[in-house]
């Protein structure tokens, strides 16, 4: 990668040095004159232009990155962010404070990101120029010693030299070299050159680089990640309201979301049953029935894990699933007041508490107190010392567990709630100790308060739908910057050039070939080949004179 | 003359990455867009409609949480107040006496109240009805198709929304959030001269 920007890096020492020799001429000032707000600007320019400067932005952009796998993000893991409040409160405002929650929407980011974008287009933009000036100009003349170029061979032909010029010409010209010949004929001589490709390589990767940037740019900026459960079953159309959670780009609005809607139709898990990974799962197939856009034709489709469904510009993948345990609780006054599968969240993530899940009921309707649960399902239960704990993630022998409160659910006004926690803080527990049921089963509150019924359970599935515009191009600009990046290492630049003097029988022919840049090696092969072509060449057109004759 | 060629060269870079910076950056404020809408008291989630830049309302057939089937298009010719609600979020219990009032108030002058239940089930939607004394009939939403199709013309952007729709089915008026019976009653004054009979 150092490599690639050195041999000529950008119009800093080069440019400068020209400036500064034409300024004093030009404007006949001194040379010692104090340097004025122009002349800052224009050395600011060039040290960020520069390669050196290019490659610290790129690495303070790699280091940006570092706090944001660190540190829980907001976009990302909002809960963890609170969770960091909690358990560092003293470092958390700092951290925030420094944009360290939200890392890729800090203005320093953010200034990391153009300064780079600015020193990249200041690198591209003169070097294209120069490449397109540098591929209309002819190679340089053929010196006039080529035995003393790093690669040069001699050798006696018969043709006369015109002609020996002109079969050298031909075999170079075969080999897409570009040509110079010389003015007269007499002369005999030709330059040839070859591996442009080198600086389009070059030029291909810094342009690509420019593209992976602005690729990002327009996801961050156009695209957006929600997340919705989905009980099996249920319907939902992809819609804020109908989202469980929204990330935005900059410039993505909620009219951005895919006007699609989705249904559950049946979701299965697969579990390994024995051995040391037993309760790891196998596979998860999430069989969904969907519409593209509004009064579209229906299709269905299975989800799985790194299966995601595509539907209009958006991805829709499969990222967790869990119970929803059915309840139907009755109030005091033998109203249902509540009949809904009702999503619990699994305790631990990983498959180490083989899906004990927690989740709350709330009702808020019940007459005449609220009614409220707290509440563990397990899939396969056992008792384990008086606690229901989960042996295995299928539901095989599924239970809950609950804690029944009564009160104030605080959910008639103040802010919104987390459908997933009970603030008790109004409420009084009915209940000492946790109630288990079996499907089927109720637990009659004390007090007359109610009957609460689990009636079964149903699956959920969890969906990310995340569309970023930026994906597709980032991917092109990266093997392109790849390709540009190959292309400059075994592209090069070299010059060959022949020169065929009277002498002997016809003619002595000179070859000489320099690479200009050789990092690799390799050319000496080359030129041994070329060489041996030629001579070759040499002899085909004599022999083919011969035969004329 | 190279020198000089050299120099524009870089001029034209530096010019052309200074217009790109500007253009990132404008483009982080150029998003407000024309003014066919004003506010209720100063509240930029309550909003008039101007004749003439009234939505369209999409029309929908849904069951009721009685379980008859309900048409918005059968309301045409009468002034509609469309409630999005559910038995779930906070605000719309917050609003729902509100509304309760306000439909008391109002239906006897023609003015029709419908709600949409979002993201609910029966159960727990009934209860609520109960709760608050809710006499008007609400559709069940809860796969939030209607809302998705009353997104495409009106910027919902959670629940509750309100939204009043004219004699001729056009958005007249929408709260995005709770509403208060002041809001309501505003839009309701305004929708035309005819509708403000409570």
């Amino acid at each position: 990668m150092t490599d690639v920007r050195a041999p000529e890096a950008g119009p800093s020492p080069a440019a400068g040095q020209d400036d500064r020799q034409a300024a004093p001429a030009g404007t006949g000032r001194p040379a010692g004159r104090a340097y004025g707000i122009a002349d800052w600007l224009k050395w600011g320019w060039r040290q960020l232009t520069s390669m050196r400067i290019a490659l610290v932005l790129l690495f303070l952009l790699a280091l940006g990155t570092v706090p944001g796998s660190m540190l829980p993000q907001e976009g990302a893991d909002p809960a963890g962010v609170q969770q960091y409040y909690t358990s560092h409160p003293a470092l958390a405002p700092l951290l925030n404070h420094l944009g360290l929650f939200n890392v890729f929407a800090a203005p320093w980011f953010a200034a990391i990101y153009l300064l780079l974008f600015a020193s990249l287009v200041g690198c591209v933009v003169p070097r294209t120029f120069r490449l397109a000036g540098s591929a209309r100009t002819l190679p340089p003349r053929a010196p006039r010693h080529l035995t003393r170029l790093p690669h040069s061979a001699e050798y006696g032909t018969a043709l006369p030299p015109d002609q020996a010029v002109e079969v050298a010409a031909a075999v170079l010209s075969g080999h897409g070299f570009r040509l110079r010949r010389c003015d007269a004929p007499a002369d005999g001589w030709v330059s040839a050159e070859k591996g442009y490709l080198r600086e389009v390589g070059n030029l291909l990767f810094h342009l690509a680089l420019l593209g992976v940037l602005v690729s990002v740019a327009l996801g961050g900026l156009f695209g957006y990640k929600t997340d919705r459960l989905l009980v099996q079953g249920d319907t939902f159309a992809d819609t804020a309201s109908a989202l469980d959670e929204i990330h935005l780009g900059r410039l993505a609005t909620d009219a951005d979301l895919a006007p699609f809607t989705i249904t559950l139709n049946h979701f299965s898990a697969s579990y390994i049953t024995s051995g040391s990974q037993r309760g790891q799962p196998l596979s998860y197939d999430a069989q969904i029935s969907y519409t593209a856009h509004p009064g579209g034709p229906a299709r269905t489709d299975n989800l799985e894990v790194n299966h995601p469904l595509s539907v209009d510009a958006a991805k829709v993948y499969l990222i967790g699933h869990g119970y929803a345990p059915v309840f139907r609780v009755t109030d005091a006054r033998g109203q249902v007041v509540y009949d809904a599968p009702t999503p619990f969240i699994a305790a631990s993530s990983g498959s180490s508490g083989n899906l004990l899940s927690e989740g709350v009921v709330k009702v808020p309707d019940a007459q005449p107190d609220q009614l409220g649960f707290s509440g563990v399902f397990v899939p396969t239960a056992i008792d384990v010392g008086g606690t229901l704990e989960s042996a295995f993630p299928a539901a095989d022998y599924p239970a809950v567990s609950l804690i029944a409160y009564a009160g104030n659910l605080g959910m008639d006004s103040g802010p919104p709630q987390s459908v997933y926690a009970l603030d008790t803080a109004g409420m009084r527990r009915l209940t000492a100790d946790p109630q288990s049921l079996l499907p089927g089963q109720s637990l009659k509150l004390p007090g007359g308060q109610g009957t609460i019924t689990f009636t079964g359970y149903v699956p959920w599935v969890s969906l990310a739908i995340t569309h970023d515009p930026g994906q597709v191009p980032a991917l092109a600009c990266g093997i392109a910057a790849l390709g540009g990046l190959l292309l400059s290492f075994m592209v090069r630049r070299r010059r060959v050039f022949v020169r065929a003097r009277p002498g002997g029988p016809g003619s002595t022919v000179q070859v000489g070939g320099l690479a200009r840049t050789d990092a690799s090696g390799g050319f000496e092969a080359e030129f041994a080949s070329l060489a041996a072509e030629l001579r070759s060449a040499h002899d085909r057109a004599v022999h083919a004179q011969h035969e004329e004759e | 003359m190279f020198r000089t060629k050299r120099r524009t060269v870089a001029l034209v870079a530096a010019v052309s990455t200074g217009a790109l910076l500007l253009v990132v950056l404008l483009a982080g404020w150029a998003t407000s867009g024309s003014r066919s809408v004003a506010d209720i008291d100063g509240n930029p989630n309550a909003v008039l409609y101007a004749v003439g830049h009234r939505p369209t309302a999409p029309g929908f057939t849904a069951t009721t949480l009685t379980g008859s089937r309900l048409s918005l298009s059968s309301y045409r010719g009468r002034v509609v107040v469309l409630n999005f609600w559910g038995s779930w979020c906070v605000p719309c219990r917050e609003e729902a006496p509100a509304l309760a009032v306000a439909a008391q108030q109002y239906q006897p002058a023609g003015v029709a109240f419908v709600g949409v239940d979002v993201r609910d089930t029966t159960a727990s939607a009934e209860a609520f009805v109960r709760s608050f004394g809710i006499t008007y009939p609400s559709v069940t939403d809860a796969s939030s198709q209607i809302t998705l199709d009353f997104t495409a013309v009106v910027p919902i952007a959670g629940t509750p929304t309100t939204l009043v729709i004219d004699r001729t089915g056009h958005i007249a008026g929408a709260v995005f959030g709770t509403v208060t019976y002041e809001e309501l009653t505003t839009i309701l004054n305004r929708v035309d001269g005819k509708a403000a009979a409570g």
